[in-house]
């Protein structure tokens, strides 16, 4: 994935490379090998992931790299808003709690499949994020980081004080416990970890495809062109705050679809596992550190933090509680004083002359 | 009525102190443009290092002062300096670098887990010390004494904060900061320099407001987040950057902390001070005394 993704970056930043390529052949064959190669890399990564869970067998690694996958979704939704929008919303674990809670209440007390649920609780966050985002998405960036916290904050104390919604059992503090009885596709409950990583391999693969489209629509544009220079694009007429709406609802509803995973996934959710701040929190570290914006960045941003904090907690957790985030904090801080714009920046030049090398060699080898 | 009384009184004085809490935040945002998510981890060192020189030395908590607030100062002055300006100079032309608030977060995670595995998870309060459990008599209602202290100082200290801004030299140089980055450096203002005073000054009355909470609070690593989200809340409800909004934002959320239990479950008073703040957002998102030009 990471591989398609960078290539869209570098067409994208480049025209001029290309329309000199039809000047000089040779570099129009270069052109013509540097993509088979990326096309190439693209689907060696998806056969990778694809057999990988044949490859491991260990449920610890499984889990975390499920984990890594969940992050990477959830980081992508939220950078439909909080990347290309440029608003910075850090309270996006209410609408995975919206989600979560809405699957598992239907199937709890009306025995509706969580699959159906997944979407009903996904409209029910765009409309939680409507209510949220009309009124604050045109403030500028600390007041509607605020806001958005605040509404999390408040939704997930209410959630905490209440039994019954009307009809619905939310059970308070204590949440709500899905018993493993159904087991099987039919009702999202799998007693092995392997059909989980498919399932949210599915979703990401979904949501990177989703956000490839939209950055090279019309809506992509106008979202990065009121992100940036928000007076210069209304000047343009672009209906800026528009975009940023229709934006928000998008990564508002694919949020929750993330909840349903996460509550058929972890069979027991309560509002401090997912309506938490930490989560909220994490999903924009995620996006910051592997670069906002960018297709490739909460993929890369997964990648290195979800390790860092799972791995640096199994090493240091007994000895020296706290060190696992300590070390998390220090990344945090090293990453974005050295790179604020994100690890894809370099990572992509990086790649991109790898790249060039190999297309050279191969041009080379070809001539002989 | 004389509990409704009683703990509109407990609410204005813990309000305030609130307000004091709060007021760090909104000096380092009027000016930085900022939201420093690291202001409760901050004052979280500032009630350790309070805790410990009254432990050590066996003085009147209240004289703390005199060791925590500068160095305090002088922990928030190079704090900025090392760790935040060089966002800021990376990020020149960005009127409100997001980045920012992911290193502030940084600090904040750094800091409190380093305090735990330094200082352990233990709740400290201080041994017997001369203000605890103190209450004055008013009628049939009691007032806590060292809440009562710490709204005095939360008051002087907001007053002190605004004549130095009004009437000093550097207080002007750095409202003139806050008001044109650029146009201050062309005055010859060093604004690199400006900052750091005005991180510093944040962290210092974090400092007074961790001494202030010492002697009937406890400490703990992770007391700061008790009071950060409280923070954001106070200072967008005052407005951000203004400081008698902060004390004010302070007092209303106090208030309806402590009256709002009379009337409905303890735990849903949090949800109506989320809801409060987001109306306000909504209908005046300046604020109650915030600039208008800021949002």
């Amino acid at each position: 994935m990471t591989g398609k993704s960078m290539t869209g970056a570098g067409d994208n930043n480049t025209p001029y490379e290309t329309e000199d390529a039809f000047l000089d052949r040779s570099a129009l064959a270069r052109q013509v090998v540097k993509d088979t190669i990326n096309k190439v890399l693209l689907g060696a990564v998806l056969i990778l992931v694809l057999a990988l869970p044949a490859v491991i067998s260990s449920p610890t690694w499984l889990h975390i790299i499920v984990l890594i996958f969940f992050y990477a979704y959830l980081t992508t939704s939220w950078n439909m808003v909080g990347g290309f929008a440029g608003v910075l919303p850090l309270g996006h674990a209410v609408f995975l709690g919206i989600g979560a809670y809405t699957s598992t209440v239907l199937s709890l007390q009306y025995g509706i499949s969580p699959w159906f649920g997944m979407f009903v609780g996904g409209i029910l966050a765009v409309v939680a994020g409507m209510v949220i985002g009309l009124p604050t998405l045109k403030m500028r960036g600390a007041y509607f980081a605020l806001a958005t916290i605040a509404f999390a904050e408040g939704v997930r104390v209410m959630v905490e004080n209440i039994e019954y919604l009307g009809p619905f059992k939310l059970n308070g503090p204590r949440g709500l416990q899905i018993p493993p009885l159904n087991i099987g596709w039919a009702d999202f409950m799998f007693s092995s970890k392997v059909p989980y990583y498919y399932i949210i391999l599915g979703l990401l693969l979904i949501i990177l495809f989703l956000t490839w489209t939209v950055s090279r629509s019309k809506l992509g544009y106008y979202l990065t062109a009121g992100g940036e220079e928000p007076e210069a694009a209304q000047a343009l007429g672009v209906n800026v705050s528009r975009a940023k709406v229709i934006a928000m609802a998008l990564s508002c509803f694919f949020t929750a679809l993330a909840g349903t995973f996460y509550a058929q996934f972890s069979l027991f959710i309560h509002p401090k596992s997912t309506i938490s701040l930490d989560i909220s929190f994490e999903i924009a570290f995620i996006a910051l550190i592997g670069g906002r914006g960018s297709i490739a960045g909460p993929i890369l941003g997964a990648l290195l933090l979800r390790p860092v904090s799972d791995l640096s907690r199994i090493y240091f957790g007994d000895i020296l509680p706290g060190m696992h985030l300590v070390i998390y904090g220090v990344v945090l801080i090293l990453v974005m004083i050295y790179q604020p714009r994100g690890l894809q920046e370099p990572l992509t030049r990086i790649y991109d002359r790898v790249v060039n090398r190999m297309a050279d060699g191969f041009i080379k080898g070809g001539d002989k | 009525m004389i509990y409704l009384i009683e703990d509109t009184i407990n609410g204005i004085l813990m309000g305030s102190i609130y307000g004091l809490t709060a007021l760090g935040l909104t000096i380092i945002f009027g000016v930085l443009k900022v939201i420093n998510f690291a202001h409760g981890t901050l004052l979280m060192v500032g009630m350790y290092a309070a805790y410990w020189s009254v432990t050590l030395s066996g003085l009147h908590p209240y004289l703390a002062l005199v060791i925590v607030v500068p160095v305090m100062y002088v922990f928030g002055y190079y704090l900025q300096d090392i760790v935040i300006k060089p966002i800021f100079k990376a990020e020149k032309d960005v009127r409100e670098p997001s980045t920012v608030i992911i290193v502030t977060t940084g600090v904040w995670y750094v800091l409190d887990n380093l305090t735990l595995m330094i200082f352990g998870p233990q709740y400290r309060s201080l041994p017997d010390n001369p203000l605890q459990g103190k209450m004055i008599e008013l009628g049939e209602m009691f007032v806590s004494v060292p809440k009562l202290w710490g709204a005095i100082t939360a008051v002087v200290t907001a007053l002190a904060v605004y004549y130095f801004f009004q009437k000093t030299r550097t207080g002007r140089a750095i409202r003139a900061c806050s008001l044109d980055r650029d146009a201050a450096s062309l005055s010859g203002i060093n604004q690199y320099k400006i900052y750091n005073m005005a991180f510093g000054l944040g962290t210092a009355v974090a400092g007074v407001a961790a001494v202030t909470l010492v002697p009937f609070y406890n400490t703990f690593p992770t007391v700061g987040v008790l009071f950060d989200i409280k923070g954001f809340i106070i200072v967008v409800l005052g407005g951000l950057g203004s400081i008698p909004g902060a004390i004010i934002g302070g007092i209303i959320v106090g208030i309806i902390e402590s009256v709002g239990p009379q009337f409905m479950t303890a735990t849903w008073t949090e949800a109506i001070v989320y809801g409060l703040f987001l109306l306000v957002l909504f209908v005046k998102p300046s604020g109650l005394f915030g600039v208008k030009y800021d949002w």
